[in-house]
């Protein structure tokens, strides 16, 4: 595994009429990592990473995958390109086999090369046994297994996955996150879109931050979480007044900032671990008493917060 | 290139999945040209579908016989002659319909023929029926085979005599023709009509059936676009190896394959069935039925291209299923229509391929005959397949 980027992009910038969908947004993939792009519904996900597949031209721009210009050589690039759609695209009436078999030539694969691939897929994907039954007949979690296996046909070197968990079962959900993670582990580079936080913070190596068409930030999820401080609130309630308390606490190592309101206290901290238990001991000699906890540990939601003022769902 | 047959087979392998769909594309249009026959009366069998025109010879003069014995080869009449019939009689006979129509070679026929005269044939007939139009063609094509046959006699001999320059006697044949050599007596009687069921007229309307259910082939043509883009696979196919121009060649080529079988289901109906003689020059026919099979299938692939959504890749196929069948004559033979509307007609593909169909089955013309409307279908082909093709392009690009 090199360190050199497989993806590489420089400026991107795609306008729809009015509405700029892409502004000048710059990072880089390196190989056999997962990178995702986290943002809220519009933010420009889909738009960039069609325009690094070429199905969009760039307004402006460009983009090396694997060293080919999505401007030059878009051919090249499809080469090397494994593409999970959001959406479902499998033919329905068409078994499993037919479809992987159908995709597979359209990825140039022949003959017994092309057969025996199909196998070992239907074997990653898990269906070799319900192979023979036609897609329309399986259920959201098979179809999605197809759809990501067809895209693993002609063993690319970077695949992408726009939104692959939107809208299916927690079940289902594990077994792709599960499954992206083994690809990575075969050395596959990933490029992955979500609006999930929590899939973004467990999958990726590095996570880009995207907000009206732009890269708001982006690195591993402790440099992203830095950006908020890196610190961990805690909250917290007391059997009496917080304000007898408050003095004390401030004063306690490690803590940053002590604010009350309404009877709830939070704390920020930068060890939750090392500051609990100080906590504590203070409350004790004041002969009050905790009575919960909540360690709200900084993430990627924190980020997009501090950085837009918005929070990442609503 | 291969790419293009893997698309191709996956289509209609798509199609013959939907097993339902596929039987109705190839067996209704069979099945409804036998309903329509029986509405109609029913057919007479496979005997003689050929159309009974009464004969009447007034002017016994070899040319006259002549005339008997070419009709009497005809492919689409059948000539009735009974010497003993009066005028009234076969007018009788035309009204109740048991005759087509009554073919009267007046006394002098012959003679003003020879003479380089306007000879006219008298026929008794109902003109608004699509059986008076296949008379009328048999009965000119066959008047200016005798007329070239004595023309070229009479210059011959003239030329021998060294009594008229060639120019005059060529001149004089072209004049000839201004008027047509035939004059009708109308009957307003739908006579004709019944006496098209009992025999050759479900044979006259096959190809405008045929073409009606071709075209009517749109609708699945475009579905197969729609529903590549529907269920998102046509975004897909962009970002593999395939390229925009093979995968639009490769369902062209589907929707192609498929009407043209609609085409040769329906034409081995028409021939063996309904005895309407699409293979009297088999390879005309195929020309035509290939040609407005690869019109037909482009505009379906323009369709589908266009349709944002099934609904309107209905809208968008029903529109010039009934604009372009109707314009170009598949409901009304544009022969009766008149003159401005048949060349209005003829802005529609359909009426190209009528008159190819029709050239061979009908009118008894040869291979040439079809040139012309294979080279306009095909033609037709190109400028939807291009406007599909650009607009795809377009489409993809916005
Ligand atoms: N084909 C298009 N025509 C017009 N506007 C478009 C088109 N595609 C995207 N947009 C607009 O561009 C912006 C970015 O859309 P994009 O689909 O890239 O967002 P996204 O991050 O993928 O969102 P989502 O999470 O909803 O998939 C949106 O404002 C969208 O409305
Ligand atoms: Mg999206």
């Amino acid at each position: 595994m090199t360190n050199s980027p497989a993806i590489e992009v420089l400026d991107l910038q795609r306008s729809f009429g009015d509405t700029k969908a892409v502004q000048g947004v710059s990072f880089e993939v390196r190989q056999g990592e997962i990178f995702s792009l986290l943002g809220p519904n519009g933010a420009g996900k889909t738009t960039t990473i069609s325009m690094l597949s070429c199905l969009l031209r760039p307004d402006g721009g460009d983009a090396q995958v694997m060293g080919h210009s999505i401007r030059e050589d878009p051919m090249g690039v499809k080469s090397v390109l494994g593409f999970v759609p959001q959406e479902i695209a499998l033919y329905e009436d068409l078994t499993a086999r037919e479809n992987l078999t159908f995709w597979g030539k359209m990825y140039g694969l022949r003959g017994g090369a092309l057969k025996a691939r199909v196998e070992e897929v239907l074997d990653v994907i898990g269906l070799r046994d319900r192979a023979k039954e036609r897609v329309g007949k399986y259920s959201g979690g098979m179809k999605r297994r197809v759809n990501i296996g067809v895209a693993l046909l002609h063993k690319p070197q970077i695949i992408y996955m726009d939104e692959p968990t939107v809208g299916i079962d927690p079940q289902s959900r594990r077994n792709i996150v599960d499954s992206v993670v083994t690809l990575k582990d075969q050395g596959m580079t990933v490029l992955y879109t979500t609006h999930y936080m929590e899939e973004a913070q467990e999958l990726s190596d590095q996570i880009g931050i995207m907000d009206h068409g732009k890269m708001i930030a982006s690195g591993t999820h402790d440099q992203l979480v830095k950006l908020v401080g890196g610190q961990t609130r805690i909250d917290l309630t007391l059997n009496m007044e917080a304000g007898a308390v408050l003095e004390d606490w401030r004063a306690v190592e490690g803590v940053t900032q002590v604010s009350a309101e309404d009877g709830l206290v939070t704390v920020l901290v930068d060890d939750s671990n090392a500051v609990l238990p100080r906590l504590f001991d203070v409350t004790n000699r004041l002969a009050a008493r905790i009575t919960s906890v909540d360690i709200l540990e900084p993430n990627l939601e924190a980020v997009f917060l501090h950085l837009t003022g918005r929070a990442l769902r609503d | 290139m291969t790419r293009i047959l893997d698309i191709a087979f996956k289509d209609l392998l798509q199609l013959t999945r939907d097993f339902k769909t596929f039987m109705f594309l190839l067996l209704m249009p069979v099945l409804f040209t036998f309903l329509f026959g029986y509405a109609f009366g029913g057919f007479s069998g496979p005997s003689d579908s050929r159309l009974p025109v009464g004969y009447l010879d007034q002017d016994d003069t070899w040319l006259s016989h002549a005339l008997r014995d070419e009709l009497a080869d005809s492919d689409v009449i059948r000539l009735d002659e009974n010497p003993n019939r009066t005028y009234p009689d076969l007018e009788l006979l035309v009204a109740n319909g048991d005759l087509a129509a009554v073919i009267i070679v007046p006394d002098r026929y012959g003679a003003t023929f020879l003479k380089g005269k306007n000879a006219r044939l008298i026929i008794i007939a109902d003109t608004s029926t699509t059986a008076w139009t296949t008379i009328e063609a048999e009965v000119m094509a066959t008047i200016s085979r005798l007329d070239s046959a004595v023309r070229t006699a009479t210059i011959l001999e003239e030329i021998d005599a060294e009594r008229m320059p060639f120019e005059y006697a060529f001149e004089q044949s072209l004049e000839a023709w201004e008027e047509p050599p035939i004059a009708v007596v109308e009957t307003t009687s739908s006579a004709v009509e019944a006496s098209d069921a009992s025999s050759g007229a479900l044979a006259h309307t096959s190809p405008g059936m045929m073409l009606q259910f071709a075209i009517a082939g749109l609708l699945t043509s475009a579905q197969v676009i729609v529903t590549e883009r529907k269920s998102r696979t046509l975004q897909r196919l962009l970002t593999t190896a395939a390229r925009r121009f093979d995968i639009l060649l490769g369902h062209y080529l589907a929707i192609f394959t498929l009407i043209f079988s609609q085409f040769m289901v329906l034409i081995a109906f028409g021939q063996f069935i309904l005895k309407v003689n699409y293979l009297r020059v088999p390879q005309a026919t195929l020309l035509v039925a290939f040609c407005a099979a690869l019109c037909i299938s482009a505009m379906g692939l323009l369709i589908g291209v266009l349709a944002r959504s099934e609904e309107q890749a209905i809208t968008f196929s029903l529109i010039p299923m009934f604009l372009l069948s109707g314009l170009g004559g598949a409901w009304v033979p544009l022969e009766v229509t008149g003159e401005t509307f048949a060349k209005i007609g003829h802005l529609s593909p359909v009426a190209w391929a009528m008159d190819g169909f029709k050239n061979i089955s009908i009118r008894g013309l040869g291979f040439e005959s079809v040139l012309l409307p294979a080279a306009a279908l095909a033609g037709y082909a190109v400028v939807f397949f291009l406007l599909a093709v650009w607009r795809l392009s377009a489409a993809e690009e916005k």
